[in-house]
Parts: structure tokens; C-alpha cells; sequence
């Protein structure tokens, strides 16, 4: 197994401790460039930038944070950061600066300065959250916010607000659906299903998975069909969850389970349909399946993998799966199962990876890491050429305008391999040999001596 | 602690290697003569003011290791010693057409537990003699007195010369008296136009010590110095004598001699340095552009790196001596430097010179001879953090493609950064094209009769490989 070190890393000040879904990586402000935002457990949201080691906004929510999220959850086409406590309290905050939306730089302005610290929207919804997704779950084009429970159960909401008004403010949060299930669900994640719909997914555990159905979308293209349901409440929720249980050797039917999907497969006309995702378990499987429920790889390792992210490393477009155990210990897997491990050095409290902006301007993908004391760590170098090792034969080999140059210049005839092989046995003959044939030596000696005593 | 350091160095071998372009196809001179030759300022600016490695891979080892702890064994292997006795063999392994990273340990026999490794070093042995040697001083600590130790791996057998999980098996060993620093390996000639690899063994009690294969009995056993070094042999009392200077507990002082084949000193210079010295090198650099040197002619220099002053190179010492001297700026201040490396990184034809400091940082300077109204000198290139301290590298190829792959020993580990593949690709390209376009023209001479070897050299190498079928 590959394992390599990263170096090029900056460190954050975080004083406070947070849950493992309360840090994000997105575009919060706008501008096209990713921050890295926090939520910790004394309802503090911080939004770092750049390689500053000091948040450059902070902002107070209620309650104990326990999830964020970056995304267009008002479907206006710009995103807005999410904060969701424990308690139920959801928040939502606008960080884009005045200057950048000139649309409405004045009042945005007066809006910001004037309650500075305080999100231009809070709502309560149930408690106990745990984990939130901002997606297109029901494949109308628009976002809808999921949130998965400490108790089983996941809620849908969708942002709706009077038709007449054109201010954020105005709106609030429908629910859509519950669904109860029947295993702690650690993660929620969206992929494209066989027929390219978009699938609610989340995780259960024993390296399990549900898929939740938006029965609401059936409702509208059924009208009042023939299998309408005649008492919805009871039970209706179980008949939305399809559960799977992936097949192997799971130790124990109850460890947690971690889930990503719409895992990219370098090209977006093949990403959308039968999206490709991937499961983990603490115990430390690894698993990467496809909508239509093959298997494509399983890795097992003996590490507690209690994070899964998915990040393109090489830069080809198609995204690697990296799971981070609790010792620091980081595994990237490419589609093909070849893995590069790296140990950052510390126990880690909390993983993320994606795009970032840390230094030169630009998104680069960036493996984040929650140290337990008082710092944050991101890797903001964390591109390789490719995820195997090769040498320079194999990567000029694939380049046709090689061969015709070596055939004009008359020594590309024969294979390049063998001869490599063989060069070598007798390359220690041939280099003492060649040395032989000059005699006349002069040799140099340097001697340098040094002591004390 | 005193140490004294031998560094033994085959000038003509390095320049053998280097200015002649020997067109082997798939070995390291090809890429060396590839990218040597029509080497254009245009490709080089490319790879020029930026870290030319990726790193692809990096082992942890158990326990750490120390600045003489890395040697190459072999053409493609490293082994790597770390304190607590562990010897550990890297390369790279072939399966299925990919190559993959490989770290295992060998079992060195006669290693005890409590064994703390201090050195390693490995040759393969002059011809006609085939076989690979492995040295390993060590110090066995039971408690009331600590033994230092040389072991001498070497398998007879033929067939297994080069297995070197059978020579982990064949031990000579042997006890000191003296307390083993750094272990190093020359080739000497005996009687006649033979040559032999010896074992150099520096001590604590300020001598060096000769190992040599006694070929009738088939090991080894030492012999005194004097009569294959004789400029070693003045070496103790003039230790001594600077010794006895007051001015620091750690005097560093070199001493360089030229000598010529016959066993002759026909010169030597000293110098006294503040700190002790960790590397000394000699390597050649060409100046082409320098007006006060005819153009092709290389002048000698030699790299000193000690543990507190910046590191030092002295320009023209077969002519000049140690009086032209160059600091390279900025190289104290990351701690001691421990390592060094005289190498040409961007195949421009001229050798950067790289520093591993205890201080986390690789250094590479880069020279610029004389320009328009500025001094030749050496200016740091780019640097490259790491992990923990540097303390060891060497410059081998380990993926079997001609290209050789930069190893650092680390206290915590071993890297290995290979060259930047896609880049150096489009470099061999763009070179090849350049080629090519040159001989399709055939208006250039010059280029016509580079080519030349070329070919002449390929069916060559083309009846090698049908013989060797």
C-alpha cells in the first residue's frame, strides 16, 4: 500500500469543540472561492479564509451546533450558510459581502451593519438534529433541506415564501416528510439513481443503507392514483424507506455506518446515471458500490473510520473516496482500489475534505483536519500527479509521438521493458568495465577530521 | 562526541560519468545524454524556480535512525538501518505491470536485541569478483560495558552473491576496539591494474580503518591503512595537534590533500572551522558562461557543510586550493545541515547542490556564474519542508527507467520524491523533437554527429539483446 506524506499544511485557531457534521467546506460568502466554516458547541459559528489562522466572521447562533451547511437552501441562486443546533433551532445566515452583490448593495448593507451578529433568519424545528444535507432530493431542480435525528428519524423541508414578497426574510421552512427508520442514519447523501433521478440516501448500520422515497413527487405525477395510501400515518413511513443491507463479512450489525454518493465518474453524462457511492463502517470497511447495487471494490482496513469524503486528488475529474480513521490515520481510494495512505500525526476530532481556497487564490482540494487541541489543520497541497507509482517508461510509452521519434531516430525497434530488465542485471558488469578502460587515475581524497574531547 | 568523517571520492569516475554521453538505451546514461544534450534555456526556465519532486511514498520505520543509518544496495535497493537493530531493505517491486513500493526488514543475523545500530554501508565488489558486501557497526549494550561490533555480510555461494536475504546469513563478525562512526567504502588499486572495494571504518580513537577481503580465506580482515591511503596516515597526529587548541570543544578542521595515483601527496591545504563538519563533496561544475574559465573545461569544487556556519564551496581546489571560498546564504538558518548532494535537477547540464538541514527544510541552491555587474554565486533555488529532520539522502534510480528518484532519510522514516514524471516527459519530448527536427534538417552538423553515436550505438545494443536471448 502507497503511503506519502503531506507537508504543506496551515493551522487554525478553534478553541472550542464541535460535532464531526459541524464543519463544512463551501462558497459561503459568494465569490466563487470556498471557506471553511465551523460550528461549535457553545453556538459559535466561525468562517475561516484563506491561510488566516483567525475566523474572519464569527457569528452567534442559539443553542449547541451540531451541523452546518453551505448551499442555496432558498433556491435564489446564491448560497446562504446554514447552522442547525441541537435543539432545534435553525439559522440561516447571508455572508456575502456588500460589495459583491451590487444587486441590492444598499439595503443588504444597511442590513448587515445593523444586526451584525445575528442570522437574518431563525426557525425551530424538531430537536435532536444530527446531520443535514442541502440537495435536490425529488429531482425538481430545486434545493430541499434534509436533516437526520439522534432518534431515527429524518425530516424533509422545503423553503417557501408568499409569492408577493421578494425579501429572504418572508419565507419559512415546510415539511415535506418523515421518515422513520430503523438505525441510526450518520449520514445523508444524494446519488443518481439507475434511471439518473436523484435518490435520497442515508446510512444504517452494519455497513447498511436506506434509500428514502419523496412520496410527495409520486402524489403530484399519480394524482389521486390507485395505491394512494389510506392511512398514511402509520404507514406510510415505513413503505418510504427501502433498506439494503450490503453483503460480507460485518463483524458486528451495529457499528456506525458512513455514506457518500454522487461519487464523479469523470464525465458528467456518466455521473448522472446509476451515481456511484461508498460506504465505511468504524470497524473499517470500505465499500464502493454503484445505484444499481454492484459492488465494485471492499477494502478492509484495520482502522476505525469514522469520516467519508470524496475528493479528486489527481485532477482528472473523477473523485477519490478518503476515509479518516480517529488516529489520523487517511486512506484516498480511486474507483480502481488503489489506495495511497497518509497519517496526519494527531487523533482527529473532526474530518473534512473538498475545495478550498488557502493560498495562491484559488480552490485547491484540501484534506481538513479538528485536532482535540485547539487547532485546525488543512492540507491545502494535497494533489498527486497519479494515484499509483510508475516510471518514466510507462508514462512516455503512452505517448504515441515517443515511439515515432525514437523510430527516426532510430532506436525505438524493440520493446522497451525487456531490455530494461536485462540492462540492469548487467548494468553492474558493463559500469566496471567502462571504468576499467581509463588507467590513468587521479584520485582526490578528502579528508575531513574533527573531534573534541 | 567526536567524529571523523572519510570521504573518499573517484573523481574521474564522476567525470567519466558525466560528460560522456553513453547511449545505453534504456539505462541512466540515455536520459542523462537525452536530457544533457540541446539542453535549451526555454525547456529549463519551465521546470526552473519551482519544487521539481513529488513525493511517492514514504515509510515509517519503528524506531529512528541516524545521518550514516542509509546506503544503497545494489542497483535498485535501499537499506536503511534504525537504532533499535532493524534493518530495513526498500525498493520497488513489479506485479502485473505496475510498480509498487516495497519496505521489508531483513534479518541480519548476529544483530543482538539490545544491538543499537550506528552505521551502514554496502558495495558491490570490484570485478572479476562478483557479490554484494554489507557492513553494519553496531553497539551491544548488556549493561556494565558496550561492545561495538562490525559485521561483514558477504555470500560466496554461487548463485546467491546478490540475495540478500542469503547474505543476511553469512556473517563475519567482528569485535572493535575502538568506538565505530561512519562506515564507507572506496575502490583502491592493488598489485597491477586490479581493483578492490575496502571497507573504510572511521573511530573515536581518531584513525581510520581499513577492511579488505582476504580472496584465499573469503573474508575479511583489517589492514593498515597507510599502505593503500597514505595521507591517512599522517591523520592522528595532526588530530591531536588540533586537538589541543582551546578555543571550542567541538574544532572542526579540514584537511584536503591531492594525491595522485603512485601513492604521492602532492598537496594539502587545512583549514579550521568553528563547528564540526557534517559532509564534505566534490563534484564538478561547468560554467559555460563564464568568461574567466575557456568554455568545456570544468573546474573542481568542493562542498563543506558544518553544523552551525553556513555551508561552504570552495571553487577550483585542484588549482586554487581552499582559497576561493563561496558561502551558500541562508543555509544556517535551519539549523545544522546534515546532509548534502551535489546533483543536476533540472537536466540543464549544471548541478544544483541540495542541503537536508536538522531543521525540517531540503535547500537547493543553484549556481549563477558571472553575469552583467553580479558576482557567481550560489542562490537558493527553492526549499521543502518536511515532517521531522533530514538525515540522509541519496540520489538513485529505484523505478528500473533511467531516471533516478531522490531518497530521504528522515528521523521518522524514509521518502522517496520522484521527479516530476509528467513534466520530465514533456521535457524528454520536447528534447527528442528538437532531435528529430535536427536531423530531419540535417543542415546542423553538430547535431548530425550526436545523432550519430546514437545509432552507431543501437544496432549495438540491439545485438546484445539477441544475444542475450
Amino acid at each position: 500500500m502507497r503511503s506519502l506524506n503531506y507537508v504543506q499544511r496551515v493551522s487554525l485557531d478553534f478553541t472550542g469543540t464541535l460535532f464531526p457534521h459541524a464543519i463544512c467546506l463551501g462558497d459561503a460568502d459568494n465569490d466563487s472561492l470556498n471557506e471553511l466554516v465551523v460550528g461549535d458547541t457553545s453556538g459559535k459559528l466561525l468562517v475561516y479564509k484563506n491561510d488566516d489562522s483567525k475566523p474572519w466572521i464569527t457569528r452567534t447562533c442559539v443553542g449547541m451546533l451540531t451541523c452546518v451547511a453551505i448551499g442555496d437552501v432558498c433556491n435564489k441562486g446564491k448560497n446562504l450558510v446554514v447552522a442547525v443546533g441541537a435543539e432545534g433551532w435553525f439559522h440561516l445566515f447571508d455572508l456575502t459581502t456588500p460589495t459583491a452583490s451590487k444587486s441590492d448593495s444598499s439595503s443588504q448593507y444597511e442590513f448587515l451593519s445593523a444586526e451584525d451578529q445575528k442570522p437574518f433568519f431563525t426557525q425551530h424545528i424538531p430537536a435532536n438534529t444530527k446531520v443535514i444535507l442541502i440537495s435536490d432530493i425529488d429531482g425538481d431542480g430545486r434545493c430541499e433541506l434534509v436533516v437526520g435525528y439522534t432518534d431515527r428519524v429524518v425530516r424533509a423541508f422545503r423553503w417557501e415564501e408568499p409569492s408577493e414578497s421578494s425579501d429572504l426574510g418572508s419565507g419559512q421552512l415546510v415539511l415535506l416528510k418523515k421518515w422513520l427508520l430503523e438505525g441510526q442514519v450518520d449520514s445523508l447523501s444524494v446519488n443518481p439513481g439507475p434511471e439518473g433521478l436523484p435518490e435520497l440516501m442515508v446510512s444504517q448500520p452494519g455497513c447498511g443503507y436506506a434509500i428514502l422515497l419523496c412520496s410527495w413527487t409520486q402524489q403530484d405525477s399519480n394524482g389521486s392514483g390507485e395505491d394512494a395510501p389510506a392511512t398514511p400515518g402509520s404507514e406510510g413511513p415505513s413503505r418510504d424507506v427501502v433498506l439494503h443491507l450490503t453483503t460480507g463479512r460485518i463483524h458486528n450489525k451495529n457499528v456506525s455506518t458512513h455514506l457518500i454518493g454522487s461519487i464523479s465518474k469523470g464525465s458528467k453524462e456518466e455521473s448522472s446515471k446509476c451515481g456511484l457511492f461508498a460506504l465505511c463502517t468504524l470497524d473499517g470497511t470500505l465499500k464502493l458500490m454503484d445505484s444499481s447495487e454492484q459492488l465494485l471494490w471492499s477494502v478492509q482496513v484495520d482502522h476505525q473510520l469514522f469520516a467519508l469524503q470524496k475528493l479528486d486528488v489527481t485532477g482528472d475529474g473523477r473523485e477519490e473516496v478518503v476515509a479518516c480513521a480517529w488516529d489520523g490515520q487517511t486512506y484516498i481510494i480511486d474507483h480502481n482500489r488503489t489506495v495511497v495512505r497518509f497519517q496526519f500525526d494527531e487523533n482527529v476530532n473532526a474530518f473534512c475534505a473538498g475545495q478550498y481556497t488557502c493560498k495562491e487564490g484559488k480552490n485547491s482540494p484540501c484534506l481538513v483536519y479538528v485536532s482535540f487541541n485547539h487547532k485546525i489543520y488543512i492540507y491545502w497541497k494535497v494533489e498527486l500527479e497519479r494515484m499509483e507509482s510508475t516510471n518514466l517508461l510507462k508514462v512516455l510509452e503512452e505517448k504515441p509521438e515517443f515511439q515515432s521519434h525514437l523510430k527516426v531516430l532510430g532506436v525505438g525497434d524493440f520493446p522497451l521493458e525487456a531490455d530494461v530488465s536485462r540492462h540492469i542485471q548487467r548494468n553492474e558488469e558493463e559500469r566496471t568495465i567502462n571504468s576499467e578502460a581509463d588507467s590513468r587515475v587521479i584520485k582526490l581524497h578528502w579528508i575531513s577530521c574533527v573531534h573534541d574531547f | 562526541m567526536s567524529f571523523l568523517l572519510c570521504v573518499s571520492l573517484k573523481l574521474w569516475r564522476t567525470v567519466f560519468r558525466n560528460c560522456q554521453p553513453l547511449c545505453s538505451y534504456a539505462g541512466c546514461e540515455f536520459w542523462t545524454f537525452l536530457l544533457n544534450v540541446a539542453s535549451s534555456l526555454s525547456s529549463c526556465r519551465m521546470l526552473r524556480e519551482s519544487y521539481p519532486f513529488v513525493e511517492d511514498s514514504f515509510s515509517r520505520f519503528p524506531s529512528q535512525s541516524n545521518i550514516y543509518g542509509l546506503c544503497q544496495a545494489g542497483e535498485q535497493e535501499l537499506l536503511a538501518a534504525t537504532l533499535k537493530g532493524k534493518v530495513v531493505c526498500f525498493r520497488y517491486q513489479e506485479l502485473q505491470q505496475k510498480i509498487r513500493p516495497v519496505a521489508k526488514e531483513v534479518q541480519f543475523t548476529y544483530i543482538p536485541v539490545d544491538a543499537e545500530i550506528v552505521s551502514i554501508d554496502a558495495f558491490n565488489k570490484s570485478p572479476p569478483n562478483r557479490g554484494l558486501v554489507v557492513g553494519i557497526t553496531f553497539i551491544k549494550d548488556s549493561g556494565d560495558k558496550a561492545t561495538p561490533f562490525l559485521n561483514i555480510y558477504c555470500d560466496y555461494e554461487p548463485g546467491s552473491e546478490f540475495n540478500l536475504e542469503s547474505i543476511a546469513q553469512s556473517c563475519l563478525n567482528l569485535e572493535l576496539q575502538f568506538t565505530p562512526f561512519q562506515l564507507y567504502h572506496t575502490e583502491v588499486q592493488c598489485s597491477g591494474e586490479s581493483s578492490e572495494t575496502v571497507f573504510l571504518l572511521s573511530g573515536h580513537d581518531q584513525r581510520i580503518h581499513l577492511y579488505k577481503e582476504n580472496a584465499s580465506l573469503h573474508q575479511f580482515e583489517e589492514q593498515p591503512v597507510e599502505r593503500l591511503f597514505p595521507e591517512l596516515q599522517q591523520l592522528p597526529s595532526k588530530l591531536v595537534f588540533d586537538a589541543v587548541r582551546p578555543v571550542s570543544h567541538l574544532c572542526g578542521s579540514l584537511f584536503v590533500c591531492l594525491w595522485y595515483l603512485r601513492r604521492a601527496v602532492l598537496q594539502s591545504w587545512r583549514v579550521q572551522f568553528d563547528s564540526p563538519i557534517s559532509t564534505v563533496l566534490l563534484f564538478p561544475l561547468s560554467c559555460p558562461s563564464d568568461p574567466k574559465e575557456p568554455s568545456g573545461e570544468k573546474s573542481y569544487n568542493l562542498l563543506v557543510t558544518s553544523t552551525i556556519e553556513m555551508a561552504v564551496v570552495y571553487r577550483d581546489v585542484h588549482e586554487c586550493g581552499l582559497s576561493r571560498s563561496m558561502c551558500l546564504s541562508e543555509s544556517d538558518q535551519w539549523d545544522a545541515v546534515l546532509c548534502a548532494l551535489v546533483i543536476d535537477l533540472d537536466f540543464d547540464g549544471q548541478k544544483e547542490v541540495l542541503l537536508g538541514t536538522y531543521g525540517q527544510e531540503l535547500l537547493c541552491y543553484k549556481f549563477h556564474p558571472t553575469g552583467s555587474g553580479s558576482e557567481s554565486q550560489f542562490e537558493l533555488q527553492w526549499r521543502r519542508s518536511f515532517k521531522s529532520p533530514l538525515l540522509s539522502i541519496i540520489y538513485l534510480d529505484l523505478t528500473g527507467d533511467g531516471l533516478r528518484e531522490l531518497a530521504v532519510l528522515t528521523l521518522k522514516g524514509l521518502h522517496i520524491l520522484q521527479h516530476s514524471l509528467t513534466s520530465t516527459a514533456d521535457l524528454v519530448l520536447e528534447r527528442l523533437t528538437q532531435k528529430v527536427t535536427a536531423l530531419t534538417a540535417g543542415s546542423e552538423l553538430d547535431s548530425a554527429k550526436a545523432t550519430d553515436t546514437e545509432e552507431k550505438d543501437a544496432p549495438a545494443k540491439k545485438e546484445e539483446c539477441s544475444l542475450s536471448n
